[in-house]
C-alpha cells in the first residue's frame, strides 16, 4: 500500500486524532494527538491490510523554541508481510509530560521507551519499568533536551558518583608511591 | 541399612556479571538471580560507554559528523559510515555516482566479512574453542591492512562522503581484494572444520536461546539474529541501496532459531559476501567517485577549489557552516548492518547541522531482548547467548 | 585485541591475559571512560596488589578524544595514577606494543619503589 494511503486509512478511523499529514522525499508523517495513542497503534498492530508487526524505532525530539507542544514522540513502524512504511509522530507538551506506553502492542518498545525517558523526560504510562538506561540510575536532568549543557564540566551539578571517585582517587593519593 | 538424607536449604543466589568482565564484550552489566546453576531472573544494565554521539552531533555539521558514526560500531565502521551518508544523501535528494556505490558496497561487504570474523572469534573463544581466535584473525588482518591501503585507517576509517567516497580506488587494492575472495572461501571451510561437527560446539549451540518468528519480530530483532528463526527480512532485498540490486547474492536463513542456526547464517553470509565482493570488483564501472552536480552539498575537488572561485566559496561555506542549502525535513534510512538493521532518522532545519540525529541500533535492541533469551537456561548458555545476539556495547550506548 | 592474536603477538613480550584484577600486573584502560563506569574502573583498580602499573590506551582514555560531552571523563587520569600514555584512535597494534615496551623499560628503571629489595 502507498504511504499515503495508509494515512488516509488512519485519518478516517481517528479523524479527531489525527492533526496533520506530512510527505517529504516520499516518506509521510502522520501526527496525531497524544490521547488515544495506544488505539491508534493497536489498530496499526492488527488490521490485516495494514498489519504492521515491526517497530523499527522509536525516539523523541525536542522542539524547544521552534513550535508548541514542545516534544514529539516518533514512532517508526514497518510491515514485513506487505513492506509498507509509516512515520507517527505524537504531540507531547511540557507540562504533561507523559504518553501512554505501547509496550503491550511490540515488547521492543520497552527499551526505546525507558531511553526516550531517561533523555527527554517524557513518562510513559503503564510501562513496566520506568527507570534510567543509559544514564546513571541517581542521575538529574535530562541530557538530549536543548537546554542541557553539552561539555563534560557540569560544574556543581555534576553527577553525585562521580564526585565520589574524585574524592577516593585524591585520599588514596597518600598511598600512592610515586 | 537404612540411608538419612538432610533437607539441605537452599536459597536464591544474586551474582552480578560485572561490566569488567573477560567474556560480556565489551562493558555489558548482568545481574542474574540464580537458583542453583539455573537462571531465573536476568537484568541487563548498559550506558556505561555512553559518550553522547547524538547531542554531539547536533553541535557538528553534516560532514563533521561523519567520524562521529565511524566510533558507533567501532568494529565495522565502514557501513556506519554508508549508512549515515546514505541518509544525508536521500534527505537533500542527491545521489552518489555509480562507481562511487559500487566502492561503497565494496567496502561494506568488507565491513561485514570483518565484523563477522571478529564475531566468530570471540563468540567461540567464550564458548571454548580458541583456536578459531588465532586462525581467523589471519584473514581481519588482511582487511584491516586493505582498509589501510585504501584511507590511511585500520578501523575507524571516515571512508564514504555525502555524495560519493573520499578518493578512488587503486589498481593495487582491488588486485589484493580479489586475491582475498579467492582464497577466503578455503579460509571460512577450515574455520568450520574446526567446530562445525565438534560434539561440544553441537551440545552448547543446539537448542540454548530459541526464539520464534513471530516473537522475534515483535521484539525488534534484525539482522542475523531474527533470519535465524526464519524470517528473511534483508533491508539489501526489501529496499536496495548503492549497488545491491546489480549484483547476485542469496540471503541465509535458519530454521529453529537457536544459537547454532544463527552461526550457520553467519557462516554462509561470509561466503555471500565473499561472493558480492567478487561480482563488484568485476563490474566496477568507470567514472567519477563524487557527484559533479549539487556543488552546494559535496566538496569540489582541489585542483578545482585552487582554480575556481566559485569552488572556493562552495568550499570554505561547507567546511564551516556546512550545506546551509539543505532542505527542512526528516528521512528515516536504513541499512543492513552486519548486526542488524541501522537506522538514522535526521531531522533538518534547513540550517548546516542535523537538528536531530537519532541513531536507531540493532545493538540496543538485542540487548533488551536477553532477559528472554537466558531466563530458565544455564549461567554457560547466558555466555552462548550473549555471543549470539552480537552487540558491540558502543553501538547499544552511543 | 589484534595485539593478542598470532600476527603481532604479545606472549612474547612477556605478557598474558588474566581474567582477574588480583592476579594481574598492570592493566590497559582501553576505550573510552564514562562517568558511569568509573567508579568500577577506579574499583578495579584498587582490586589490584602492588607493583601495579596503568597504561592508557587510546585517545578518550587519555584526555577524553572527540567527546567532550556530559557523560565522559576528560581523561583517566583525573581518577588514577597513569603510568604510560598510548594515543591514537585507535592506536595501531605496534603503538601499543611500544607502549608496553616503555612499560618494561621503565621498570626496568626502578630503584627501590616498591620494596627495599631492588
Amino acid at each position: 500500500m502507498r504511504p499515503e494511503d495508509i494515512a488516509g486509512l488512519i485519518k478516517e478511523r481517528f479523524p479527531a486524532e489525527v492533526r496533520d499529514i506530512r510527505e517529504f522525499r516520499r516518506q509521510v508523517s502522520v501526527i496525531v494527538r497524544k490521547g488515544r495513542i495506544k488505539e491508534i497503534m493497536r489498530y496499526l498492530h492488527e488490521t490485516p491490510e495494514l498489519c504492521f508487526d515491526y517497530l523499527e524505532d522509536l525516539c523523541g525530539v525536542d522542539y524547544l523554541g521552534k513550535k508548541e507542544p514542545r516534544f514529539e514522540v516518533v514512532y517508526h513502524l514497518y510491515s514485513m508481510k506487505h513492506r509498507h512504511a509509516i512515520r507517527i509522530k505524537a504531540e507531547v507538551p511540557e507540562v504533561d509530560c507523559s504518553i501512554d506506553s505501547v509496550v503491550e502492542v511490540w515488547k521492543g518498545a520497552n527499551w526505546h521507551e525507558r531511553e526516550c525517558y531517561d533523555m527527554f523526560g517524557i513518562k510513559f504510562n503503564g510501562h513496566p519499568d520506568m527507570r534510567r538506561i543509559l544514564m546513571p540510575e541517581d542521575w538529574e536532568g535530562h541530557p538530549l533536551r536543548k537546554d542541557y549543557p553539552l561539555k563534560s564540566d557540569l560544574g556543581e551539578v555534576e553527577w553525585k558518583g562521580f564526585k565520589e571517585v574524585i574524592e577516593l582517587a585524591e585520599k588514596n593519593k597518600v598511598y600512592e608511591i610515586r | 541399612m537404612a540411608v538419612a538424607t538432610k533437607q539441605l536449604q537452599t536459597k536464591e543466589l544474586t551474582i552480578s556479571m560485572g561490566p569488567q568482565h573477560p567474556a560480556t564484550h565489551g562493558v555489558l552489566r548482568l545481574v542474574l538471580d540464580l537458583d542453583g546453576e539455573t537462571v531465573v531472573k536476568c537484568t541487563p544494565y548498559v550506558g556505561y560507554l555512553h559518550r553522547g554521539v547524538e547531542k554531539l552531533a547536533e553541535n557538528r555539521t553534516y560532514l563533521s559528523a561523519i567520524p562521529l558514526t565511524d566510533r558507533l560500531d567501532y568494529i565495522s565502521s565502514m557501513a556506519n559510515n554508508v549508512g549515515y551518508c546514505l541518509a544525508v544523501e536521500r534527505l537533500f535528494g542527491i545521489e552518489a555516482p555509480e562507481r562511487a556505490k559500487y566502492i561503497r558496497t565494496i567496502v561494506f561487504e568488507m565491513a561485514r566479512i570483518s565484523s563477522h570474523i571478529l564475531w566468530l572469534a570471540t563468540h567461540a573463544l567464550d564458548i571454548g574453542a580458541m583456536t578459531v581466535f588465532l586462525y581467523s584473525f589471519r584473514e581481519r588482518e588482511w582487511l584491516l591492512d586493505l582498509f589501510e591501503m585504501l584511507c590511511g585507517a585500520r578501523l575507524t576509517t571516515s571512508y564514504p562522503r555525502i555524495g560519493g567516497v573520499r578518493n578512488d580506488v587503486s589498481q593495487e587494492f582491488l588486485d589484493s581484494l580479489y586475491r582475498f575472495t579467492e582464497e577466503f572461501p578455503r579460509r571460512i571451510e577450515e574455520y568450520a572444520t574446526l567446530i562445525d561437527q565438534n560434539r561440544i560446539w553441537l551440545k552448547r549451540t543446539k537448542g540454548i536461546g530459541v526464539i520464534s518468528a513471530e516473537e522475534a519480530i515483535n521484539w525488534g530483532l534484525t539482522g542475523p539474529t531474527l533470519r535465524g528463526s526464519g524470517v528473511p527480512y534483508d533491508v539489501r532485498k526489501y529496499a536496495p541501496y548503492d549497488a545491491y540490486d546489480k549484483v547476485e547474492f542469496d540471503v541465509p536463513v535458519g530454521k529453529n532459531g537457536d544459537v547454532y542456526d544463527r552461526y550457520r547464517c553467519r557462516m554462509e553470509e561470509l561466503r555471500q559476501s565473499n561472493r558480492i565482493i567478487r561480482q563488484c570488483i568485476k563490474k566496477l564501472p568507470v567514472g567519477p567517485v563524487m557527484t559533479p552536480d549539487a556543488p552546494k552539498f559535496t566538496l569540489p575537488s582541489k585542483d578545482r577549489i585552487l582554480k575556481e572561485m566559485e569552488a572556493m566559496i562552495h568550499h570554505f561555506v561547507l567546511i564551516t557552516k556546512g550545506p546551509i542549502a539543505a532542505p527542512a525535513g526528516e528521512i528515516y534510512s536504513a541499512v543492513e548492518a552486519p548486526k542488524g538493521e541501522l537506522g538514522f532518522y535526521l531531522v533538518s532545519d534547513g540550517t548546516g547541522r542535523p537538528y536531530r540525529m537519532r541513531v536507531r541500533a540493532p545493538s540496543f535492541v538485542h540487548a533488551s531482548v536477553l532477559p528472554r533469551l537466558c531466563e530458565g537456561s544455564l549461567v554457560a548458555d547466558v555466555i552462548a547467548n550473549i555471543g549470539t545476539i552480537d552487540i558491540v556495547l558502543g553501538e547499544c550506548d552511543r | 585485541m589484534t595485539t593478542g592474536s598470532s600476527h603481532y603477538d604479545l606472549d612474547r613480550l612477556g605478557v598474558i591475559f588474566r581474567g582477574s584484577p588480583r592476579q594481574a600486573d598492570f592493566v590497559i584502560i582501553a576505550g573510552t571512560v564514562t562517568k558511569k563506569m568509573a567508579p568500577i574502573v577506579r574499583r578495579v583498580y584498587d582490586q589490584m596488589p602492588e607493583p601495579r602499573y596503568v597504561i592508557s590506551m587510546g585517545s578518550c582514555a587519555c584526555s577524553g578524544g572527540i567527546f567532550d560531552t556530559y557523560s565522559t571523563v576528560q581523561g583517566v587520569d583525573t581518577f588514577l595514577p597513569v603510568d604510560v600514555y598510548v594515543p591514537g584512535c585507535p592506536p595501531r597494534p605496534e603503538a601499543l606494543m611500544e607502549g608496553i615496551i616503555k612499560l618494561q623499560e621503565r621498570i626496568r628503571k626502578e630503584h627501590f619503589k616498591w620494596s627495599r629489595w631492588r
